[in-house]
């Protein structure tokens, strides 16, 4: 079992229980023993990077700090806001003493302890795509998924910008087909896997935000996907809950259905709906689920 | 050395398309240009394409290779014709095509003089006429916007600009904190004011496209977030897009995780939150609309509060949060780690995206 302290992140925490109970669920069964952060504070989502960027640097330095102290050498996220804001602070800290020793001066004073020994910010993505996660990941997945086609949607931090994130190629990706695969379903290729759903404007301009969320889904329909899987809680709120303003606009009723990574995987391993938790979405997941009964 | 390409030639006049392969012989140290002078010098003369400086200095070049946005100068050819890949060429999204690869950049510069990107002065003249001295940490605010060649590579693979045309877009928006971030501008507020509009910084939809295409490092994702983070801090917080940035601030100094029901009406008001009433019912019904009573308070949330409280009365306001940063985010190369694999060998997707082929004619 590989240790690794746990940042939820707000969205596992409130709107999306589903992404925690079934990370938590599927962890023992992928070797990941996830000791949960208790206290930190929403990483700012990009938002209090754009308000308040002193603020925001701090209390991402206050997250690292405390999942440092687990004495654990990787910080899992689930989001892929919450990866970028991370390790963007993480490498800002890394890279600069300087800086990295006012910001530790701060945490003190309010009595975090300092940021001294580094730690890795990785998503459960990356932990399950390669080495020893997917080999385990290849084992825990033994319901398999029937031949379902599955449409991947990265969602942009989690690629771009690739010098922060780098963990693969942000325009030839390969990690969400990887595991579509090794749990038994088929990975279904469409343009816009790797372009934006307009999660940060969808309250502030929702007319631009529909206009690029209706392309994801309309291409994923197109090309026969069953459902869709993202590794990211703001793009399955788009996907899944805002789909249902789409039909305003496009005339067409889509029903995708939209799973968390943790979901897919649960589903392939055998976790049960007390974990998963699929009665929260928006668009059931049902013909899925009946699917893969049958 | 063999170099294919495939490129989509293409006439507005006639309304023709059509994807024709090419294949030339070419020294070693040639780039996507030297091909293309090549192609036109010895192959076909009636292919169009823009260039000027052939060293990354005066933007001519920019087009897309394999979907993605880059200076043809700039691309090398080597290890592309080695792997046997034939990459396809095509001209920049989000910008009408005139003939081949050469686009018309009138929208383009239309919005660079929109956020009149010339120095207002106003400033103190120094006594006696000496000259205007800026130190090297004041000019360090504004280094990556400076670095601009107006090529379009970003504007190219806008995801907001895609949804709406009228987004001042990337190039615009890096260019207004050129102006911004500047000691000698005498303009900030009204500038300000300016990329607050319909189609200013709140309209981003934070794709990070254009930090990851700019082949001049000039991140404007960044650039707008310093534009945000200004704006905010000189008291321009109107926009629904400000004021939900601002609820970010609030939820993280009271409970610590983002007060999520309440983010709505703080963004949109109550009259429109009760237009979406429906919607929140909907969403209500799968546990969506978590309740804000009792609220779900992080531990020990006093340390944020104190956090903030601290940064407060600390001189990194605004911009300068973010350029705090910059220094150490530039140790990191650009690309990723994995050097080993190989993105045109088996098993690699093709890039999806081209803009106007309706996302169906992919290599």
């Amino acid at each position: 079992m590989k240790k690794v302290a746990y940042y939820k992140g707000c969205l596992a925490a409130l709107s999306a229980k589903e992404l925690d109970s079934s990370t938590k669920a599927l962890a023992p069964k992928v070797g990941l023993e996830l000791e949960e952060l208790e206290s930190v504070t929403c990483c700012g989502a990009g938002d209090i990077h754009e308000a308040e960027p002193d603020f925001y640097l701090h209390l991402n330095a206050r997250i690292l700090s405390y999942a440092s102290a687990t004495g654990a050498d990787t910080l899992l996220t689930v989001c892929n806001v919450c990866t970028l804001n991370l390790r963007q602070a993480n490498w800002q800290l890394i890279g600069d003493a300087e800086l990295r020793a006012r910001v530790n001066v701060n945490l003190e004073s309010v009595g975090v302890p300092a940021y001294e020994r580094d730690v890795d910010v990785r998503h459960l993505l990356w932990e399950l795509a390669e080495a020893e996660g997917y080999e385990r990941l290849k084992l825990a997945a033994h319901k398999g998924l029937k031949g379902l086609k599955i449409a991947p949607f990265y969602g942009c931090q989690i690629l771009r910008p690739s010098r922060v994130l780098g963990f693969e190629d942000p325009d030839r990706p390969s990690s969400l087909e990887r595991i579509i695969e090794a749990c038994g379903g088929e990975a279904v290729d469409y343009p816009a896997k790797l372009k934006c759903c307009g999660f940060p404007i969808i309250q502030a301009r929702e007319e631009t935000a529909l206009g690029e969320l209706v392309q994801p889904i309309e291409q994923a329909v197109d090309a026969g996907a069953d459902a869709m899987v993202t590794p990211c809680p703001l793009c399955h709120l788009s996907l899944d809950a805002w789909q249902t303003k789409l039909k305003a606009v496009t005339g067409r009723d889509f029903r995708m259905p939209i799973l968390h990574l943790s979901q897919l995987i649960g589903v392939a391993a055998g976790l049960p709906e007390s974990e998963l938790k699929f009665r929260r979405h928006v668009i059931s997941v049902k013909p899925v689920l009946e699917r893969l009964d049958a | 050395m063999k170099v294919a390409v495939k490129i989509w030639r293409a006439n507005a006049d006639t309304g023709d398309r059509a994807l024709r392969e090419y294949e030339v012989d070419a020294p070693e140290w040639v780039t996507l240009l030297d091909v293309l002078d090549i192609i036109k010098d010895r192959h076909d003369g009636t292919l169009a394409f823009r260039k000027s400086c052939r060293m990354m200095i005066c933007g001519s070049c920019g087009m897309r290779m394999d979907g993605a946005a880059v200076l043809a100068c700039k691309t090398r050819m080597y290890d592309i014709a080695q792997s046997g890949h034939v990459p396809v060429v095509s001209a920049m999204g989000n910008l009408p095509i005139l003939k081949d690869l050469v686009v018309d950049m009138g929208p383009f510069w239309s919005k660079f003089r929109a956020v009149n990107p010339h120095l207002q002065p106003g400033y103190e003249e120094p006594p006696g006429g000496r000259e205007f001295r800026i130190s090297q940490e004041r000019m360090n605010v504004i280094h990556k916007e400076a670095l601009c060649i107006n090529c379009g590579c970003c504007v190219s693979e806008c995801n907001a600009m895609e949804s709406d045309p009228d987004f001042l877009g990337p190039q615009a928006l890096a260019k207004a904190m050129r102006f911004v971030g500047d000691p000698r501008d005498a303009g900030k507020v009204d500038r300000l004011e300016l990329v607050n509009g319909k189609n200013g910084v709140w309209q981003c939809t934070r794709c990070y496209f254009c930090n990851e295409r700019c082949p001049k490092g000039v991140d404007p994702r960044d650039a707008i977030a310093k534009l945000g983070a200004e704006s905010i801090n000189e008291g321009v917080d109107r926009d629904m897009g400000a004021k939900h940035a601002k609820w970010f601030v609030r939820s993280a100094m009271t409970t610590g995780w983002l007060r999520e029901t309440e983010l709505v009406p703080k963004t949109q008001g109550i009259v429109e939150s009760i237009r979406q009433a429906r919607f929140a019912i909907k969403l209500a019904r799968v546990g969506k609309v978590p309740s804000p009573f009792p609220p779900h308070v992080a531990k020990d949330v006093k340390e944020a509060r104190r956090l903030h409280e601290l940064v407060e009365q600390q001189d990194r306001h605004g911009y300068a949060g973010i350029v705090q940063g910059e220094a150490a985010l530039a140790k990191l190369a650009h690309g990723h780690h994995e050097g080993e694999r190989d993105p045109y060998g088996p098993g690699s997707f093709p890039r999806p995206w081209l803009p106007g082929e309706n996302g169906k004619a992919r290599s």
